[in-house]
């Protein structure tokens, strides 16, 4: 079994993020960038399948300027095979994402494709299930839990009031939650390994896609600072407060 | 020449930032902030995180088991493993192991089987007793303590102080005087039992650490078997020279760690924090603090790098690693102090991990050699032998 897995470059989760005066953007300027963390557990499990002898082949790929191949080494380092980097200066919307991801798809002939649920940058969680309609493969979002039940998936993912359970038929896209796994630390040997693995670059023209962008961004801007609350002496005047603010009726 | 780090040695303190940052600093908001130790729970789930990364027994050569990493790879590991409040004198509560006394490596296969193999193994701990009341930067004057030549022993008698570890160690490297007149050329290297009848730990030195004591050392008509010679007889002060300047690197890196992590809190909390109705980070006196601070630690960074890269050619680098280890302990000194008045109040309380670096800095400008001497050894070098 070939497992493709997705990763993305964004901001680490560590910095705090500054917003550009022109409200274009997110300051990106000697800005710390990992691998996005929901892709980490998606490498995890890929080569946790691999280890277990279920997965014969992990290849991490990702979308984006020259240096996600730092993100793609990171992903070899935690045990990935190879990688392919399609590279992009232009910022690469979800559907040109899945378009492109349909296209490596189609040529490497993967069964199983993990992503993470949704990139920390822009929040968008849209890659995978537009990935799965491009395909008409089978879908299992949100996964806290995979487990093989013959030539079938089982896979169990959170939702609102407990947990649901998808028997899913191969091949099939997952995207990884935050509890599926702890990804791992990578290991000084496999570093070193990870440096002799093969990288291959493409660009998105490789696979017919146009990444010319569909959305316009009108502006960024900060979250609105939180106004102080007060404390109320009374029930009474609670009421009356949350009436004002015209929260109650 | 290139200062940036290859992909390995990013992939490598990726893996350590997020080891320190998710597995140790978390533990400190339940130690007391003197600690420096950890619960054995705790201590074995951490060096088990460390084996699988394959950076246990850091500074041990990879032929003993180590890791197999250069010297400069070393030095960023070192600078990142400190980025904690305990992290100074015990960075990730010795988590990644230790080397053990660079003299051991230097000891016959014996000697290497009774003292080094069971203190990588973690079964021993060694001290290293060469400070003696009467100093300790300048031993081959100041190394009164004697050892006399009795059949097949050495008899020794004298002092030590302000040795680490003494009282839980179960052996320690004692230099005593063998050839009285001879300078330098008199003093022998040897490995003491803590069991050996005439040994005594005569009193705790109580110092600006709190977490670890220094201990006062008293040697009674210690009989020590000629067996237990390191190196030669009156040649014990030409033992890994080299290795003890290479422990400079290292030792320098751990202040520009802290330094950098006081440098981060006192950006964020100097823009956190208003006077007069604006934030200080506006104020051009607490930013001029904070340029100065990142002129020290830039410094001191590409100082100790160029000493570790110098050593991984296998060039001279005395001169270097002195001054990194100057530069690191003095730079690194200011910018926690700068950290501490940026900080106001707060800056001086247990809450916070400044007053604890601010203590144990300074007895870094100290240890291992004071700023002077190191100034000593550069002048040398720049001047030659004959000065």
């Amino acid at each position: 079994m070939k497992v493709l897995v997705p990763v993305k470059r964004v901001v680490d989760y560590n910095v705090k993020i500054r917003v550009k005066s022109d409200q274009t953007g997110v300051d990106l300027a000697n800005v710390k960038m990992s691998m996005n963390p929901f892709d980490e557990i998606a490498i995890e499990e890929a080569v946790r399948l691999k280890e277990a002898g279920k997965a014969t082949e992990v290849v991490a790929v990702s979308i984006g300027v020259a240096q996600s191949t730092e993100t793609i080494r990171t992903a070899l380092a935690m045990g990935a095979d190879r990688g392919i980097l399609v590279k992009s200066d232009e910022t690469v919307e979800p559907l040109n994402v899945a378009k492109i991801l349909k296209g490596i798809v189609e040529a490497e002939k993967p069964d199983l494709v993990i992503l993470g649920k949704q990139a920390i940058d822009d929040d968008s969680n849209q890659t995978g299930q537009m990935l799965a309609a491009l395909l008409g493969w089978a879908q299992g979002t949100f996964a806290s839990k995979i487990e093989f039940d013959g030539d079938k998936i089982l896979l169990t993912r959170e939702i609102d009031g407990g947990l649901q359970t998808l028997k899913l038929n191969m091949p099939t896209i997952v995207t990884a939650d935050l509890r599926l796994n702890e990804p791992r630390y990578a290991s000084l040997p496999n570093i070193m390994k990870a440096k002799k693995k093969p990288i291959d670059e493409k660009t998105p023209a490789d696979y017919g896609v146009d990444v010319k962008a569909r959305l316009e961004v009108l502006k960024v801007t900060e979250p609105p600072q939180r106004q102080a609350g007060i404390k109320v002496e009374s029930v009474e005047q609670l009421v009356s407060k949350l009436k004002e603010a015209g929260v109650i009726g | 020449m290139d200062f940036a780090m290859t992909d390995e040695q990013r992939l490598i303190i990726e893996q350590v930032r997020r080891f320190v940052r998710e597995e140790v600093a978390p533990l400190e908001d339940k130690l007391d902030p003197d600690e420096s130790r950890l619960g054995p729970d705790d201590y074995a789930r951490l060096v088990s995180k460390v084996k699988d990364m394959g950076l246990h027994g850091l500074g041990v050569p990879p032929e003993y088991g180590g890791p197999d990493i250069d010297t400069v790879t070393m030095t960023l590991i070192a600078i990142e493993i400190s980025q904690h409040r305990a992290g100074l004198y015990s960075p990730c509560y010795g988590s990644f192991g230790g080397a053990g006394l660079a003299h051991l490596y230097e000891a016959s296969e014996d000697l290497k089987k009774r003292y080094l193999y069971p203190t990588l193994n973690g079964e021993k701990h060694g001290f290293f007793g060469l400070t003696e009341p009467s100093g300790g930067s300048d031993p081959a004057r100041a190394i009164q303590t004697r050892a006399v030549k009795d059949g097949d022993d050495w008899v020794i008698n004298g002092a030590k102080i302000f040795i680490s570890g003494a009282d839980k160690a179960e052996y320690g490297i004692v230099f005593a005087r063998t050839d009285v007149g001879k300078g330098r050329n008199g003093i022998t290297c040897f490995i003491v039992d803590t069991d050996t009848p005439g040994f005594h730990v005569r009193r705790v030195v109580h110092t600006l650490r709190s977490a670890y004591y220094a201990t006062e050392l008293q040697f009674e008509n210690m009989r020590v078997p000629s067996a237990n010679v390191l190196g030669e007889v009156n040649k014990g002060f030409a033992i890994a020279n080299d290795r003890l300047s290479r422990q400079r690197i290292p030792y320098a890196a751990s202040c520009i760690g802290i330094a950098i992590k006081a440098q981060e809190m006192c950006i964020e909390y100097a823009k956190l924090r208003e006077t007069f109705g604006a934030p200080l980070a506006t104020r051009q006196a607490v930013q001029w603090m904070v340029v100065d601070n990142e002129i020290d630690i830039r410094t001191a960074r590409w100082a100790t790098l160029d000493a570790a890269c110098k050593a991984d050619r296998g060039e001279p680098f005395r001169t270097e690693a002195a001054m990194a280890k100057l530069l690191s302990t003095e730079g690194a000194s200011r910018v926690v102090d700068r950290a501490i008045q940026i900080h106001g109040g707060y800056g001086v309380t247990k809450d916070l991990p400044l007053e604890r670096w601010y203590r144990e800095m300074r007895i870094r400008r100290i240890g291992e050699g004071p700023s002077e001497v190191q100034r000593l050894v550069m002048a040398r070098n720049l001047f030659g032998a004959s000065l």
